[in-house]
């Protein structure tokens, strides 16, 4: 009985138009356009530059901040009226202040002149554009007071040398930081909301009427129901690692079983999760209207993006409730650093404790409707 | 022995009362049909048999068995098509046929003689998805998928619904033949003229049977004389015989109207002689038979008033 259920469950799975494409291009997109697109580092910052000293040097420190790649010059003007206007008109992100006296001071070591303003309309471009700006100055004023420093006596005292280094992701490249993270997404799409979509579907068109009457016990139904999308996330989740394998090079630095493992926790709260939603809605529209608003809570939520740990307290005590931030964080670990599931045993506690809060909801305003 | 038995349901949506002291008996084998207008509340009564809806009061029984206690095993039991079409349609006509007799715990093969009359006219097309049928087709289809396990009780909800003339007399001749094979069949339509087609109606209206029997018993309760009147300007009319004495109801019937009269009070006649005075040309009047929908109408009507 429970074989030929499933086998319909498919039939009908590879015969939609739309399905078997989906599940094929998804994560092949995910993958592949996401880690570059989906990207926190900023380029092409627009750049003016006030330059009211006009010496060889200041003409060095423009240079300087230009060949970093990350800014593009527009114009060097010496009216700071001039540079205002192009920020407020939106053609430029950032100005570059150098005061008059500027080769002077560095000569005598009294400091920099220098000023920067940047728009945060854009306020992560803006924040970290203003971070690449002052860093490009260090760096600048470094060389300089390095050459300035011969002149002066060695008694000046040791200088600390503070260079970060950065364990597990060594070259801060966002796309290792992403890939198990977009893992996380397809799974949370495929297992929680086709499945939910599905069930939707049969009310929608009635067919769910005659199981009802049918002496199949509703539960075997759903169940029958969600394996087949359990199959098809872990040939989506296999298509995902080999992707980041071969394209590219990362492979898990965890046990792949712990990544499977993490993958049936967040299953069974996405398979609560989809149930609850099918439940209460009566057609797909409705369902979903009720997956875009958990789906977009769920990612900008999650971490994913953005660090938990930089959002104000209320809202990281909202992420307590949000299973991907386990399953994401989980991933990561594991993914990243290779952790051991019982080194994020806490994740593994969340996930169960929401997956099991869900699943009773679920199958209780399950049977409250039958 | 009765195969369905219903005594006193009551069921309410919310304020809406959808169904209040409902009871009816099935006889075993009989086409019986319950016969309303939309939103009479004959779906909130088939889901309640059909095991799908519990009643808020009463109590029903099919073949004996409780619908709520013995609800598993009043599936076993019996075949139901809903209202609209709701087999898979992007599984074929056979692979439809097939998931239905699994669910039920069967196969097509041991009981093929059951629907082999119905199926028979579609295996032609047995590699086409459910969805390209016709609605003739796709009709037989969910008929063949609602016996396929050899029910006692068949529940056609409004199966005729939406279906041309030919393929419902067609469907009826098939309700015939299944009776034939000693099927109970209970039917809900909104057509009055298939009444005549069932061996017993019940007539349902905003949740309260108004009147049932056998197509006869009801049509003898009718208790005027009918007359279909012939005349144009057609809307006109209609109000000027209801403004004539000893006129009982006056309904429009396709092309004339149908006028009950107090026969002790006015006369085909008089009939005649008044509206052609008032100016009505083609005027035609002629004695008839009712049919169910006159009673239905007068019942309902008069439900109204009270």
């Amino acid at each position: 009985m429970w074989k030929y259920l499933i086998e319909k469950e498919f039939k009908q799975f590879f015969r939609d138009p739309m399905l078997p494409r989906i599940v094929i291009v998804f994560p092949i997109v995910m993958m592949l356009v996401f880690p570059f697109a989906a990207n926190m580092e900023v380029r092409n910052i627009n750049l003016v530059v006030v330059d009211n000293d006009r010496t060889d040097l200041s003409a060095e420190l423009v240079e300087k901040c230009t060949e970093s790649g990350y800014f593009r010059l527009k114009e060097v003007c010496s009216d700071p009226r001039k540079a205002q206007e192009m920020m407020d008109k939106n053609t430029v992100d950032a100005i570059l202040t150098i005061g008059q006296g500027f080769s002077r001071s560095i000569v005598t070591g009294d400091g920099f002149p220098v000023g920067i303003k940047v728009n945060t309309v854009n306020g992560t471009k803006g924040s970290i554009g203003s971070q690449y700006l002052s860093n490009c100055i260090m760096l600048f004023m470094q060389s300089h007071s390095d050459g300035g420093s011969s002149l002066q006596d060695a008694s000046s005292g040791a200088v600390i040398d503070a260079a970060p280094k950065y364990y597990y992701n060594p070259y801060m490249d966002y796309k290792v930081f992403m890939v198990p993270a977009l893992i996380v997404i397809a799974v949370t799409m495929v297992t929680g909301f086709f499945p939910a979509l599905n069930i939707v579907g049969e009310k929608e068109a009635g067919t769910i009427e005659q199981m009802n009457v049918s002496p199949i016990s509703k539960t075997s139904f759903i169940v029958c129901k969600m394996i087949p999308y359990w199959v098809i996330t872990f040939f989506m989740l296999g298509m995902c690692l080999l992707i980041a394998w071969l394209v590219f090079g990362y492979v898990c630095k965890g046990s792949l079983w712990g990544v499977v493992l993490f993958t049936v926790l967040h299953i069974m709260v996405t398979a609560g999760l989809g149930l609850l939603i099918s439940n209460y809605s009566e057609n797909a529209q409705q369902a979903m209207f009720i997956m875009m608003f958990f789906v977009l809570i769920f990612m900008l939520m999650s971490g994913v993006f953005t660090p938990v740990s930089s959002m104000p307290e209320w809202a990281q005590a909202i992420t307590y409730a949000n299973p991907l931030r386990y399953y994401a964080d989980a991933m990561r670990s594991i993914f990243l650093k290779g952790s051991s599931v019982a080194d994020v045993w806490y994740d593994a506690a969340g996930l169960l404790a929401i997956g099991s809060a869900a699943l009773t909801w679920a199958i209780l305003s399950y049977r409250k409707t039958s | 022995m009765k195969d369905i038995e219903i005594h006193n349901v009551s069921k309410s949506y919310g304020k809406v009362k959808a169904l209040s002291g409902i009871s009816l008996e099935v006889d075993k084998g009989e086409i019986f049909g319950l016969i309303g207008p939309d939103g009479a509340g004959k779906t909130t009564l088939f889901r309640i048999l059909t095991t799908l809806l519990l009643a808020d009061e009463g109590t029903a029984s099919v073949t004996g068995l409780d619908v709520k206690k013995d609800y598993a095993m009043i599936r076993r039991r019996i075949g139901y098509m809903p209202g609209r079409f709701s087999l898979y349609q992007d599984l074929s006509v056979e692979e439809n046929l097939d998931f239905f007799a699994t669910v039920f715990g069967t196969t097509v093969k041991e009981n093929y003689d059951v629907i082999r009359d119905i199926y028979s006219q579609i295996e032609p097309f047995k590699e086409r998805r459910a969805g390209a049928l016709s609605g003739g087709m796709k009709q037989k289809l969910a008929l063949s998928c609602a016996l396929v396990h050899k029910p006692s009780v068949l529940f056609l909800d409004e199966p005729t619904t939406g279906v041309d003339a030919v393929s419902r007399r067609d469907f009826w001749n098939m309700l015939a033949r299944i009776k034939a094979s000693g099927v109970t069949v209970f039917v809900s339509t909104p057509y009055m003229d298939e009444a005549s087609l069932c061996d017993r109606v019940a007539l349902i209206m905003h949740g309260k049977i108004i009147d049932s029997g056998t197509p006869a018993q009801i049509v003898s309760k009718y208790p005027y004389t009918l007359l279909a009147v012939k005349g144009t300007p057609m809307y006109p009319l209609l109000k000027h015989l209801r403004g004539m004495d000893g006129v009982k109801g006056c309904f429009s019937f396709g092309a004339v109207h149908h006028v009950s009269i107090d026969s002790s009070k006015t006369g085909a006649d008089e009939i005649l002689a008044g509206i052609s005075a008032a100016g009505f040309t083609g005027c035609e009047v002629r004695l008839i038979s009712p049919g169910i929908e006159d009673c239905f109408m007068d019942l309902a009507g008069r439900g109204h008033k009270e």
